[in-house]
C-alpha cells in the first residue's frame, strides 16, 4: 500500500507523466508484491493500484469518476494484468515452496535411510530406527507398533510417548490388510487412518508396507507432517525392520555355525587327546598280561600309569571349561600372598615342569585378598605353557609381587617367543601355537582356562615378547592388599 | 631269522608299549620319534616293516610313506586316528599297506603285521587255484566253487573276487579296485564298484547282509577276509 502511494506520489510530483508509464509502474510493485507476499494481498494491491491510477492520473483527476470511455479501458485493463500476474507470480511461489519442502522431505528421509543402513546391531535397532525417525523430521512423537502373536509390541522415539487403543490398531491393520489403491495425489497407499492417543491427542496412523503387506503401524502424534510424506517414512522404516530381522536371523545362524564349529573343534581336540593315552594304556595292560621280563612290566606300569595323568588332566581341563561356560564358578578370597600361589601353581604341574629350572623371585611379606584355588589353577597353565614352550636346560622366570591394585605375576620364557599373529588368538579356546601344533601337544584350553578363571575373578592375563627373550605371560587380580602382620 | 620292524610314533609311552609287545612275537624292533629320523633309520636298517604313526611332528606321514615308496616295497601299517579316514585313505593310495585306528588292540595290530608281512613273502603263482577257506577260485576254468557247489559270476565278478582273493587280509581301498578293475579313467566312480561288490556279495556271501568274504572298511575301501589270519605265521 506505501509503495502504491509513494509510487503514485512520486510519478504525479513528475511534470507532464503520461498514463502508460504511471500503469507500468505501478504494475511492476504489484508484481514485486506478489513475488513475496500471499495471492490475496497481491490482489488486494492491484485493486488499490488501479483505484490509485484511477484517482491521481485520469481526468477529471482528483475523483475515482472517469470521463474518457478509453481510459475506462485502460483502467479495467491494468486491473486485469495485476490480478493475472499476481496470480501467475503466487503460483512459481507456491511450485518453489513445494520444491523447497519436498528437497527437505527427500534429504530427511535420504538421511533416515542412512541412518537405517548405518545400523548393524540387532537388539534395540527399533528404537533407534523409531528415534532416527523423530529426529530427522522433528517429530514430538513417533511410535512403532509390530503385531506379534495377537499382542503389539511398541517402539517409542519421540520426546513423548504415545499410547494408541490396540483396538484401534487391530483395525488400521486388519484395513491396510485389506486395502491397497495408492492416492496418486495425497502420494500414499490406502490404509492410513487418523485416532488419538489416551490423551486425547490426534495421532496419524500409518501402515508398514514390506512390498505390499502391511508389518505393522508407525504412529506419529500431532498433524505437521503431510501424509505423502509419512507414508515415505513408513517404507524407509518398512524397509529397516525387515533388514533388523534379517540381521538377526543372520546372527542366530552365525551363533549357531560357530557352536558347531566349536563342537567339531572340542571332538578333534578330544579324538586327537583321547586316542593316544588310551591306546598306550591298553597296549600297556595287554601287554602285563603276558610274561615280560620284570623291568618290562615295570616300564608298562609307568607308560600306563603316565597316560592316566594325562587323560586326568584333560578330564580337568575339559570340567573347568564347562565351569568357566556355565559360569558356574565362585570366588572365595582368602588373604595369601604372592609366593603362596606361585607355590601352589607350581605344585599342580610338578610333573609338566620336570627337568625345567623355576626361576621364583616372589613377595612373601604381602597379602593380597585372592582367591587363592583360581589364581593359582590359571598360574599353573601359564607355567606348564612356559615349560612346553621353553627349550631344555632354559629357566622359565616367575616374577610374584602384590601392588596397590592387587596381586601382578609374570611367566617368562626363553622359547621361541609369539608370532605376532598368534597374539590375538591366544586366548581362544583350542588355539593351538604352531609349535604345539607341531609337536601335537597342549589341548589348546590352558590359555582359555586361565583367562576365563581370571574373568570370573575380575582380573586379566595378557602377553607379549621380551626382546632376545621368549614370550612373557602377565596376569594382574585386583584385590586388597596388606602387610603380613608381624608374628607375635 | 625274526623280522625286523620300524615303529614311528613320536609319543614315548606309545613306543614303550609297542616295543616290547612286537618283541615279546618275536620281532625284532627299533623305534623312531620324527619323520627324519624315521628316513634315516629305513636308510640304514632296512626293516622288514614298518608301522607309522600319520600324526608325526615333522612331517605329514603320508609323505614319510611317499618317500619310502620311491624305491622300496616295504609294507607299511599306518596308525591314525577314527574320524580321519581322508589321511587312511591317502596314506593307503600313497602306497602304505594297512591300518589300525587308535585305540586299537594288541591282536588287531598283530594281526595286520602278519598279513602285511605275508606280502613279502614269495607271491602266490598268478595261474592255478586260488584257495580261501570253503571258497575256491579256478582262473583257468573261470570257476568258483564254494562249498562243493559253483556259483555262477560274470566275467567282471569274477575278475574282482580274483583280485580280491590274490590279497587276502589286506584292506584295498576304493581307488586302487576300481583302478585294477576298470582301470585308470574310473578311479572317480566308486558307484561301479558298490553295484558289483553288492551282485557279488548276493551270489558268494551266505548272508550278504553279513558278509564273511568281502567286508566293508567304512570310508576307505574293502578287505577280502584272511582266512589264514587267526593263526600267527611267525613263531
Amino acid at each position: 500500500m506505501l509503495a502504491v502511494a509513494l509510487t503514485a506520489a512520486l510519478l504525479r510530483s513528475l511534470p507532464g507523466v503520461v498514463p502508460t508509464t504511471v500503469g507500468l509502474a505501478l504494475l511492476l510493485v504489484v508484481l514485486v508484491t506478489a513475488t513475496f507476499a500471499r495471492l490475496s494481498i497481491a490482489i488486494v494491491v492491484a485493486i488499490v493500484a488501479t483505484a490509485a491510477f484511477n484517482f491521481f492520473f485520469f481526468p477529471p483527476i482528483g475523483t475515482l469518476t472517469i470521463a474518457d470511455p478509453q481510459n475506462w479501458v485502460a483502467v479495467v485493463a491494468f486491473l486485469v494484468t495485476a490480478v493475472i500476474a499476481s496470480h501467475l507470480s503466487a503460483t512459481a511461489q507456491a511450485r518453489t515452496r513445494e520444491a523447497v519442502t519436498r528437497r527437505n522431505e527427500v534429504t530427511r528421509l535420504f538421511d533416515l535411510s542412512r541412518d537405517v543402513l548405518l545400523t548393524t546391531e540387532t537388539t534395540g535397532a527399533l528404537d533407534v530406527l523409531a528415534r532416527h525417525i523423530a529426529r530427522r523430521f522433528e517429530l514430538g512423537s513417533v511410535a512403532i507398533y509390530l503385531p506379534s502373536d495377537g499382542a503389539w509390541h511398541v517402539h517409542q522415539g519421540g520426546a513423548t510417548a504415545i499410547t494408541v487403543d490396540e483396538r484401534q490398531l487391530d483395525t488400521t491393520l486388519a484395513t491396510a490388510r485389506g486395502t491397497l489403491e495408492f492416492d496418486a495425489r495425497q502420494r500414499a497407499y490406502g490404509g492410513h487412518a487418523s485416532g488419538v492417543d489416551e490423551a486425547g491427542g490426534p495421532v496419524r496412523l500409518i501402515p508398514l508396507r514390506h512390498g505390499t503387506r502391511a508389518i505393522g503401524i508407525l504412529a506419529v502424534g500431532g498433524d505437521a507432517l503431510e501424509l505423502g510424506t509419512l507414508d515415505a517414512i513408513a517404507g524407509v522404516a518398512a524397509i529397516a525392520i525387515e533388514r533388523a530381522q534379517f540381521l538377526g536371523e543372520r546372527e542366530a545362524a552365525e551363533l549357531v555355525r560357530q557352536k558347531a564349529d566349536l563342537a567339531s573343534t572340542l571332538l578333534a581336540t578330544l579324538s586327537h587327546d583321547l586316542r593316544t593315552p588310551l591306546t598306550a594304556i591298553r597296549v600297556a595292560v595287554e601287554n602285563l598280561r603276558s610274561d615280560l621280563p620284570s623291568d618290562t612290566r615295570r616300564e608298562q606300569v609307568r607308560a600306563a600309569l603316565s597316560e592316566l595323568d594325562r587323560l586326568t588332566r584333560l578330564f580337568q581341563d575339559i570340567l573347568d571349561m564347562a565351569r568357566i561356560d556355565a559360569s558356574a564358578i565362585r570366588i572365595d578370597r582368602q588373604w595369601v600372598t604372592p609366593a603362596d600361589i606361585v607355590d601352589a601353581a607350581a605344585a599342580q604341574v610338578r610333573h609338566q615342569l620336570e627337568g625345567r629350572t623355576l626361576r621364583v623371585s616372589a613377595d612373601a611379606e604381602t597379602e593380597v585378598a585372592i582367591d587363592p584355588m583360581l589364581t593359582s589353577a590359571a598360574l599353573a597353565h601359564l607355567l606348564e605353557n612356559a615349560a612346553q614352550y621353553s627349550p631344555h636346560g632354559h629357566p622359565v622366570t616367575v616374577t610374584a609381587r602384590a601392588d596397590d591394585s592387587g596381586l601382578r605375576v609374570s611367566v617368562e620364557d626363553e622359547g621361541p617367543g609369539l608370532d605376532p599373529g598368534e597374539l590375538e588368538h591366544l586366548f581362544e579356546r583350542f588355539y593351538r601355537g604352531k609349535a604345539a601344533r607341531q609337536a601335537s601337544f597342549g589341548t589348546g584350553m590352558g590359555l582359555a582356562i586361565t583367562r576365563g578363571l581370571l574373568i570370573a575373578e575380575g582380573g586379566q592375563v595378557w602377553a607379549e615378547n621380551v626382546p632376545h627373550r621368549g614370550a612373557r605371560f602377565t596376569i594382574a587380580v585386583p584385590g586388597a592388599v596388606r602387610a603380613v602382620a608381624a608374628m607375635e | 631269522m625274526p623280522a625286523r620292524i620300524l615303529v614311528i610314533d613320536d609319543e614315548p609311552n606309545i613306543l614303550a608299549t609297542l616295543a616290547p609287545l612286537l618283541r615279546s612275537r618275536g620281532y625284532e624292533v627299533t623305534t623312531a620319534m620324527s619323520g627324519r629320523a624315521a628316513l634315516e633309520a629305513i636308510e640304514r636298517e632296512n626293516p622288514d616293516l614298518i608301522v607309522l604313526d600319520l600324526g608325526l611332528p615333522d612331517m605329514d606321514g603320508v609323505d614319510v610313506t611317499r618317500l619310502v615308496r620311491d624305491g622300496r616295497s616295504t609294507p607299511i601299517v599306518v596308525l591314525s586316528a577314527r574320524g580321519a579316514e581322508g589321511d587312511k585313505v591317502r596314506a593307503l593310495d600313497a602306497g602304505a599297506d594297512d591300518y589300525v585306528t587308535k585305540p586299537f588292540g594288541t591282536e588287531e595290530l598283530l594281526a595286520r603285521v602278519r598279513v602285511a608281512l605275508r606280502r613279502t613273502e614269495p607271491a602266490p603263482p598268478s595261474s592255478g587255484p586260488i584257495i580261501s577257506g570253503s571258497l575256491v577260485i579256478d582262473r583257468e576254468r573261470f570257476r568258483v566253487i564254494r562249498d562243493g557247489q559253483e556259483v555262477r559270476l560274470t566275467p567282471k565278478e569274477f575278475e574282482l573276487l580274483t583280485f580280491f582273493a590274490q590279497h587276502p587280509g589286506r584292506v584295498l581301498t576304493h581307488r586302487a579296485i576300481l583302478k585294477a578293475i576298470w582301470g585308470p579313467h574310473a578311479v572317480d566312480q566308486p558307484e561301479h564298484l558298490r553295484v558289483l561288490v553288492g551282485s557279488l556279495r548276493k551270489k558268494l556271501e551266505p548272508d550278504p547282509s553279513s558278509p564273511r568274504y568281502i567286508l566293508t572298511e567304512p570310508w576307505v575301501g574293502y578287505r577280502f577276509a584272511d582266512a589264514a589270519a587267526d593263526r600267527p605265521t611267525q613263531a
